[in-house]
């Protein structure tokens, strides 16, 4: 009997300690949102009556095992001061009543003239139902915020964005990347910048929602 | 041999919905008094940052609203006229003034921002007074500026995260289509010098076609200096307004203290409140366990043995709901900020909830005196029974 409320005097602090520890959580800083969620998701994701947010990093799901596996999908280094391990991502799980129809995330991109926001908007299986640039700081930015440049990847998912190579910027000549345009040839910089943020997209919610679904489809460099 | 704190807290525990309702009680009381606390703290704190951070303790504007105007440089935001740059040497020539810094904020509309569009801000500093006053910004990359007039950009932390810019990259101010090269990237300050793109001031007045032209003149004053003397004698120069830094900052304060005061009001409420129901809770265990005090009595069980075990079981109840409490708070102090910010958008930047050590201690302490003060009645009565009485009262 002194046992158990021995323990049961233990579990007070112990709890306390939880709560404690979840304050330590709450003080993590946030990445790359959408400005307005509920218009937002609303416009991207016509149809849909709700969403919940979801907080994602790769140093809480894998650590530096998991950026390296990132990194290789990815085909290039995560570099400079802002694209690190630590960085939380921020998903969008979109419904249509108490029903799951899709996925928004967004990623941030270094362009070369400022930071580039690449959303995507996916269904289920991990197809692209939409792009948008929330940010885009270009001299073609114009051009590039166009819709049709967006609609260029609807239908495409992971699978394909595997046939680009984003140290190069090129994609294999019979793949459906290949056949993305861009509009304006002197803004090619920050066109290979949105492949290669929509790519590391595709890939984070590959590892944070579909259990590396699209890992099938992966061939090493050299492979 | 078990002791009197295990009796204590099984006799709680014989009650357990309303053991814990009561802990519920001092908890949100606890939870409350640490938040506000921390709030009354954290928020004068911040400010005093902010103010100290500008580097100067005088800012001279042109005509115009004074508080609405140091409220925008606070948030780093535009001023609303435009005065001559002579003002800045006529205000240097005087005997009380150590330095002087002119500025020019400059905005522009940027259509690939957001859905809608969005402004970014730019401030225009002198490169050979703005850095010395502001000597304790440091560089995570690069550093100032290396011409008065180059088009070259020294970037606050959250302002290069945001731009993805690093030193060495190029930076477009959009609607100009004006191109700049980031020196330098600063490291964070907590301030709202963290999402300002700093310019060269000649460079800003160029670019934006604003020659001689500035929005605010920054002064600090030397340490021997009367300020309020020299603060007279600048609300003399035609045109412009004097914003003093101690003043806003009186002013803020005295706004928030009359919310303070509301505030506390509920403090003290939520404190009533767990103090009646932890009395609540212990005569009601009181009452209905007067047969088993009875029989502890009279097995020799003094007075002070039933006040002490009564009183204890109090203090039980108040240290634990004072560490949830407290506990709850420390959790949910990012989540209050969020709420402050959301009812006081011009909140000064930083942390507005500090809760220190002490203020955990303080807050143990008030919880342990509701404890001690709430348990002095329910334990004197249980010290006061009969025990023959106590015991027939039940059988009867």
């Amino acid at each position: 009997m002194a046992l158990k409320c021995e323990k049961s005097i233990l579990s007070l602090p112990l709890a306390a300690i939880l709560l404690l520890a979840t304050a330590v959580l709450l003080y993590a800083a946030v990445g790359c949102d959408l400005n307005d969620p509920d218009r937002d998701v609303a416009r991207l994701f016509p149809g849909s009556t709700g969403y919940k947010t979801n907080y994602v990093g790769i140093d809480q799901k894998g650590g530096p095992e998991l950026l390296a596996k990132i990194e290789q999908r990815l085909g290039d280094k995560f570099h400079g001061l802002y694209e690190t391990i630590d960085v939380p991502y921020t998903l969008y799980d979109v419904f249509k009543g108490k029903e799951k129809i899709g996925y928004i995330h967004g990623v941030n991109e270094k362009g070369q003239y400022g930071g580039i926001q690449v959303f995507v908007v996916l269904d289920l299986e991990g197809t692209i139902r939409a792009f948008y640039f929330q940010k885009l700081t270009s001299r073609y930015g114009k051009e590039l915020r166009d819709s049709k440049f967006g609609e260029q990847f609807v239908g495409l998912s992971l699978k394909d964005f595997y046939a680009y190579d984003v140290a190069s910027g090129k994609a294999a000549p019979s793949s459906e990347v290949n056949r993305i345009k861009n509009p304006v040839p002197e803004a090619e910089q920050d066109f290979r910048a949105a492949l290669r943020g929509l790519k590391k997209n595709l890939i984070l919610v590959d590892e944070f929602i579909f259990n590396n679904k699209h890992l099938q489809y992966f061939k090493p460099a050299g492979g | 041999m078990i002791n009197i704190f295990q009796v204590a807290y099984k006799n709680l525990l014989r009650k357990k919905s309303r053991s814990g309702l009561t802990i519920i009680g001092i908890a949100l009381a606890a939870w409350v008094l640490v938040s506000l606390l921390g709030f009354n703290r954290g928020y004068e704190s911040a400010l005093n940052k902010d103010i100290d951070n500008l580097g100067f303790q005088m800012l001279v504007t042109a005509k115009g609203c004074p508080y609405e105007a140091a409220t925008l440089m606070l948030k780093g935001g535009t001023g609303l006229r435009y005065m001559k740059e002579e003002i800045a040497d006529i205000v240097r020539k005087e005997p009380e003034v150590d330095e002087v810094t002119p500025m020019l904020m400059q905005a522009t509309f940027d259509p690939n921002k957001g859905e809608s569009g969005g402004y970014n801000a730019y401030l225009g500093v002198d490169p050979n007074t703005f850095p010395k006053m502001k000597s304790f910004l440091e560089f995570k990359q690069g550093k100032w500026f290396t011409e008065p007039e180059a088009y070259e950009t020294v970037m606050g932390y959250e302002a290069a995260e945001l731009e993805q810019r690093e030193a060495g990259d190029m930076l477009l101010i959009p609607e100009k289509n004006v191109e700049l090269k980031v020196v330098g990237v600063l490291k964070r300050t907590g301030t709202q010098d963290d999402g300002t793109i700093f310019l060269p001031l000649k460079a800003v007045q160029k670019i934006f076609g604003m020659k001689d032209e500035l929005t605010g003149i920054g002064i600090k004053v030397k340490k021997e200096a009367d300020i309020n003397k020299f603060e007279e004698k600048m609300y003399k120069l035609p045109d412009v307004q004097v914003v003093s830094l101690s003043q806003v900052k009186q002013t803020i304060m005295t706004l928030v203290s009359t919310a303070k005061v509301m505030v506390f009001s509920i403090a003290l409420i939520a404190i009533l409140i767990a103090v009646v129901g932890v009395i609540n809770t212990i005569l009601m265990s009181v009452m209905e366990r007067l047969q088993e005090i009875g029989i502890l009595k009279s097995m020799g069980a003094t007075a002070w043995d039933i006040f002490k075990l009564i009183w204890l079981e109090t203090l039980i109840l108040c240290v634990t709901g004072g560490i949830f409490g407290t506990a709850l708070a420390i959790a949910t102090a990012k989540a209050t900020e969020v709420l402050i910010r959301q009812l006081l958008p011009y909140a000064p930047s930083g942390g507005l909830v500090q809760i220190s050590f002490a203020l955990v201690i303080l807050t143990f302490g008030v919880v342990i005196l509701i404890g001690l003060i709430s348990g002095i009645y329910p334990s004197w009565r249980a010290g006061r029974i009969r025990p023959l009485e106590a015991i027939r009262s039940q059988v009867e």
